[in-house]
C-alpha cells in the first residue's frame, strides 16, 4: 500500500511510518487481518477485547474531531471497519460463521448451493424439539423451556465444537455440516429468548 | 453530507468548545473551566437551568427561559414548551396533535410548523434551534469571547430522524455539533472522569418525560457502552399525574377543564417535591386542601418503578451482565430526588446508587467533559467514549416482515451489509424500505426511508443479488446504499430528517416489542413458510412442464398430489405442517432435478472446450 498524502510505502500499518497520518485498509482486508491475528475459530476472548480498546483508542473518529476531512473520514471507515469485526469475532458462533465463510462456504446464503443437506432424522429431530417448545409454550412453562433451552445449548455447544475442530482441520464439508446443526439449534434458542421477554414483562 | 466531510481550518479560532443539554423542560450549558466541568449561568438571575420554553411576540422578536414562560398563560399559542418532544416528527402523526394548545400549518410538508404572532410559522427545529441560541450567548457572555463548537446531548432512545433534528438545530443556531451524546453516557463520563473509576456502570435516568438506562464498561481510559435501553413516554410527570387522579374525587371533581388539570398538576408536583422531606404534606389546590402520606404515594408510583425495572433486566442481559457484577449505580434526572425511587434503584441493583452530582446538572457537565475531550489536544489521550446504536435498524421483505440489518446495542459507528435477490424472473427493480425499531413486522416499526434501486439486468429469479449497505456514523445518524453486485448499479440515499417517532409511538412499540415478542415469531414463521411455500410450488411446476421426459406418470402423480398437500397447508396458518411438508417434497423431488440438473450441464457442455469455462 501507499500512503495517500507522501506515497511511501506503507507495509501495511495503520499509521504511515514516513508522515504519520492514517492509512487506508488494505483491499479484501479480514476481520481476523485487522485484528492482527491468525484465522482460526478459537481465539482468547479478553485479549482480543483488549485489543479492540487499544486500537478504538488510535482510529476512532474522536481521535480525529480536529483533523482534516480526508484522515476523518478514513477514522470513519477503519472504526467502522473495526467495530463489524469486533461483533463478528467476539461472539463464537458468529466468528465459526466467517471463518467457514472465509474458506467458501456461505450458510447465511439463502440459494440451495450454499445450504448442507442435513440427515432427515436431525431434521425429524429438530421438528420434534419445536413441537415441544410450542406445547411448553401455550402452558406458559417457562421453566421447562428454560430446562430445553439448556440442553439444546449443550447440543448447539457440541456441534459448534465439532464445526470448529473440523475447521481447525480444514475439514471444510464436516464444518458445513455441524454449523448447519448449529443455525438450527440457535433458532431453537431465539424462541425460548422471545418466551422470557414475555415473561419479564 | 453529515458533518464529518466538514473542512476544518486550524487557524481559524473556534473560541470555548461547550456541552448543551437540551432538556425538555429545561436546558443547560456547560464547559471546562481550569480543568473542571462547569456549568453556566443562563438565566437573568444568574440561574443555571434555561426554561425550554421559546415566546414569539407580536412585535416580532423572541423570548427564551424563564421571560418566555411567563407569557406562557397570555400568549399560550405563540409560545412554545416542550418542543422537545415535537423533534423530528411528522405533521399526520395523530399523537402530535395531543402535545400542545399550538395552532399548526396544515400543508402537504412533511414537517411540523407551528403557526406563530411576529413572522412566517416555525419548525421545532428552529424552536429548539432558539433555545440553543440563548445558550450560546449566554456561554459567550460568560466567557467574553467566541464559542462554535458543542456536544449536544440526546436521550439515548432518540432515533435517527430526532438525532438529525437536533444536530440540524444546532446548525440553526450557529453551532457546529462536534458530537450528538446519549445523555446516559454524558452522565457517566461527568462521574467516571471525577472519579478515575474503573470497572461497570449502571446509569439510571428517570426524567420529567423520558426513562434511559445505560450499562457501561470504563477500562484503561475506554468507556464503553455495554447496552442501552429505555422507554420514552415514563418520567416524573406520571407521578404527579398518580397523585392527581386521586385527589380529583377528593376535591368533588367529575369532568375537570384543562385550567383545573394544569392547576392541579402543578399542586401535585408541589406536593410530590414536599414529600421527599416530609412524610406528610397537605395537597392545595381550588382554595382547598388533602392530605398526603408518603407511604400512599409510593403505592401509587409503584407500577411505574417495575416497569423500569423490566427495562433495566434486559438491560443487563443484553449487555451480559449480572447486577452482581456492577461497581456502580449512577442516578441523574430530577425524578431520581424521590426517596422511592433511591430505594427501588438500590433494590434492583443490590447496592446504594452514587448520587453526589446533581442530578439535573450531571448530564451538561459530562457534554462539557467530552466537548473539552474533542477539542483539546491535551486531552485527546485521557478517554475514549465507545457508544452505541439504541434501536435495530432493518429493511422490509417479502410479507411485511423486518430483516434487521444491524441489531440494537452495536458499538458505532458502525456499517452492516445485507444480500437480496430477485423473486421473479427478469425482475428490473427492487424497492428498499428503511425501518428502526424492535417488532418483527415493518407496520409495527419506524419508516425512515424508502427508494427504489433500478436498472438491475433481467435475470432468472433468483439470480441478480441486490447489496443495500448501511452505515451508521458516531452520532447514531444513518445513511443507507445499494448496489446491484454484477453490474455495479449503485444508489446512495441519506435519510431525511422530516420523520421522527413520537415518544408516544417509542413507548408503543418498546412495551409491544416485549408483549408481542411471540406473536411476531409465529407470525414472521407462517409468512416466511407461506413464502417459501410458493418459491417451491413455483419453481416445481416449472421444472416438470420444461422438462415432462425425465419424469414418469407415477412419480409424477406422486409429485403432483405432494405439491397439492403444500398448496393446501399454505392457505392455513400452521407454519411448522407447512414446513414438514415443504421437506417431504423436496425429498421426493430429489431425483428429478438430479435428472434435469444433468441434463442441463451435458447440454450448456456440448459444443464448448472445457477450457471455455
Amino acid at each position: 500500500m501507499t500512503c495517500w498524502n507522501c506515497h511511501t510505502d506503507t507495509q501495511g500499518a495503520l499509521f504511515c511510518p514516513a508522515c504519520g497520518k492514517i492509512t487506508q485498509a488494505p483491499r479484501g482486508e479480514t476481520a481476523f487481518d485487522v485484528f492482527g491475528l491468525p484465522p482460526s475459530p478459537t481465539l482468547d476472548a479478553n485479549a482480543l477485547e483488549a485489543r479492540f480498546r487499544e486500537l478504538s483508542l488510535k482510529l476512532h473518529p474522536d481521535r480525529f474531531a480536529q483533523a482534516p476531512a480526508k484522515e476523518r473520514l478514513l477514522s470513519l471507515e477503519r472504526t467502522t471497519t473495526l467495530n463489524e469485526s469486533f461483533r463478528t469475532l467476539k461472539d463464537p458462533v458468529k466468528r465459526a460463521f466467517y471463518l467457514l465463510k472465509l474458506k467458501g462456504v456461505d450458510l447465511d446464503r439463502e440459494d440451495p448451493g450454499a445450504q448442507r443437506p442435513l440427515p432427515l432424522e436431525f431434521l425429524e429431530e429438530v421438528m420434534t424439539l419445536r413441537e415441544s417448545l410450542d406445547a411448553l409454550d401455550e402452558q406458559k412453562d417457562l421453566a421447562g423451556a428454560q430446562k430445553m433451552a439448556d440442553e439444546v445449548g449443550q447440543r448447539r455447544k457440541d456441534a459448534l465444537a465439532a464445526g470448529c475442530a473440523a475447521l481447525e482441520k480444514d475439514d471444510v464439508e464436516t464444518a458445513a455440516r455441524e454449523l448447519s446443526k448449529v443455525r438450527y439449534f440457535a433458532r431453537f434458542l431465539e424462541e425460548v429468548e422471545a418466551m422470557e421477554e414475555e415473561a419479564l414483562a | 453530507m453529515s458533518g464529518f466531510m466538514q473542512i476544518h481550518d486550524p487557524l481559524k479560532p473556534k473560541g470555548h468548545a461547550v456541552g448543551i443539554d437540551l432538556g425538555t423542560t429545561h436546558s443547560l450549558v456547560a464547559s471546562v473551566i481550569q480543568g473542571k466541568p462547569t456549568c453556566l449561568p443562563v438565566e437573568e438571575n444568574g440561574g443555571l437551568l434555561l426554561a425550554s420554553v421559546v415566546h414569539y411576540a407580536k412585535e416580532g422578536g423572541v423570548l427564551v427561559g424563564q421571560k418566555a414562560r411567563a407569557r406562557a398563560a397570555e400568549h399560550p399559542t405563540d409560545t412554545i414548551v416542550s418542543v422537545k418532544r415535537f423533534m423530528g416528527k411528522s405533521p399526520s402523526d395523530p399523537q402530535t396533535r395531543k402535545l400542545g394548545a399550538y395552532r399548526f400549518v396544515d400543508d402537504s410538508q412533511s414537517v411540523v410548523r407551528f403557526e406563530v404572532s411576529g413572522g412566517s410559522p416555525v419548525t421545532p427545529m428552529e424552536v429548539a434551534g432558539e433555545i440553543l441560541r440563548a445558550l450560546k450567548r449566554s456561554a459567550e457572555a460568560h466567557f467574553a469571547g467566541k464559542v462554535e463548537q458543542a456536544v449536544i446531548t440526546v436521550p439515548a432512545y432518540f432515533d435517527d430522524a430526532q438525532r438529525q433534528a437536533t444536530k440540524d438545530a444546532g446548525r440553526l443556531a450557529g453551532l457546529e455539533v462536534l458530537r450528538l451524546l446519549n445523555e446516559p453516557t454524558a452522565a457517566a463520563l461527568a462521574y467516571g472522569l471525577d472519579k478515575g473509576s474503573q470497572g461497570t456502570f449502571a446509569v439510571y435516568d428517570l426524567g420529567g418525560g423520558t426513562f434511559d438506562v445505560s450499562i457501561l464498561k470504563l477500562v484503561e481510559g475506554v468507556f464503553q457502552v455495554m447496552s442501552t435501553g429505555g422507554d420514552s413516554a415514563l418520567g416524573g410527570d406520571d407521578f404527579d399525574r398518580a397523585i392527581a387522579e386521586r385527589a380529583l374525587p377528593h376535591f368533588g371533581i367529575n369532568a375537570p377543564t384543562p385550567t383545573q388539570v394544569h392547576e392541579l398538576l402543578w399542586a401535585s408536583r408541589q406536593a410530590k417535591e414536599a414529600l421527599t422531606g416530609a412524610d406528610e404534606v397537605a395537597l392545595t389546590a381550588f382554595g382547598q386542601s388533602m392530605p398526603l402520606v408518603r407511604a400512599d404515594f409510593e403505592t401509587w408510583i409503584a407500577p411505574y418503578l417495575q416497569k423500569t425495572g423490566a427495562v433495566c433486566r434486559r438491560a443487563l442481559k443484553d449487555a451480559q451482565v449480572e447486577s452482581s457484577e456492577l461497581d456502580g449505580v449512577i442516578l441523574v434526572g430530577g425524578a431520581t430526588r424521590t426517596p422511592a425511587v433511591r430505594r427501588f434503584v438500590a433494590t434492583l441493583f443490590g447496592r446504594e446508587p452514587l448520587g453526589d452530582i446533581d442530578p439535573d446538572q450531571v448530564v451538561a457537565l459530562g457534554a462539557a467533559v467530552q466537548a473539552d475531550l474533542l477539542t483539546n489536544v491535551e486531552r485527546q489521550d485521557e478517554v475514549l467514549l465507545l457508544d452505541v446504536i439504541p434501536l435495530s435498524l432493518g429493511l422490509e421483505t417479502m410479507g411485511g416482515i423486518v430483516e434487521k440489518v444491524i441489531p440494537r446495542n452495536s458499538g458505532i459507528p458502525i456499517g452492516a451489509g445485507q444480500v437480496f435477490t430477485t423473486f421473479k424472473d427478469g425482475q428490473t427493480a427492487i424497492d428498499v424500505h428503511v425501518v428502526q425499531g424492535e417488532r418483527e413486522l415493518v407496520a409495527d416499526c419506524r419508516s425512515l426511508a424508502r427508494f427504489q434501486l433500478s436498472g438491475i439486468p433481467p435475470l432468472p429469479a433468483g439470480m441478480a443479488r441486490v447489496e443495500v449497505r448501511f452505515q451508521v456514523d458516531a452520532d447514531g445518524i444513518l445513511a443507507v446504499s445499494a448496489q446491484e453486485q454484477s453490474t455495479g448499479v449503485t444508489q446512495a440515499i441519506s435519510v431525511k430528517p422530516s420523520h421522527g417517532l413520537s415518544e408516544e409511538e417509542i413507548e408503543q412499540m418498546l412495551v409491544d416489542s416485549i408483549d408481542h415478542a411471540e406473536d411476531d415469531i409465529a407470525l414472521r414463521q407462517l409468512r416466511e413458510q407461506q413464502v417459501e411455500a410458493e418459491r417451491v410450488l413455483t419453481d416445481t411446476q416449472k421444472q416438470l412442464a420444461a422438462y415432462p421426459a425425465l419424469v414418469d406418470a407415477a412419480e409424477k402423480a406422486q409429485l403432483e398430489a405432494d405439491m397439492a398437500h403444500v398448496r393446501a397447508l399454505a392457505e392455513g396458518n400452521d407454519s411448522h405442517a407447512i414446513k414438514a411438508a415443504l421437506l417431504v417434497l423436496d425429498e421426493r423431488t430429489k431425483p428429478f432435478v438430479e435428472r434435469v440438473m444433468n441434463q442441463a450441464m451435458q447440454q450448456a457442455l456440448a459444443g464448448h472446450s472445457v477450457e471455455e469455462y
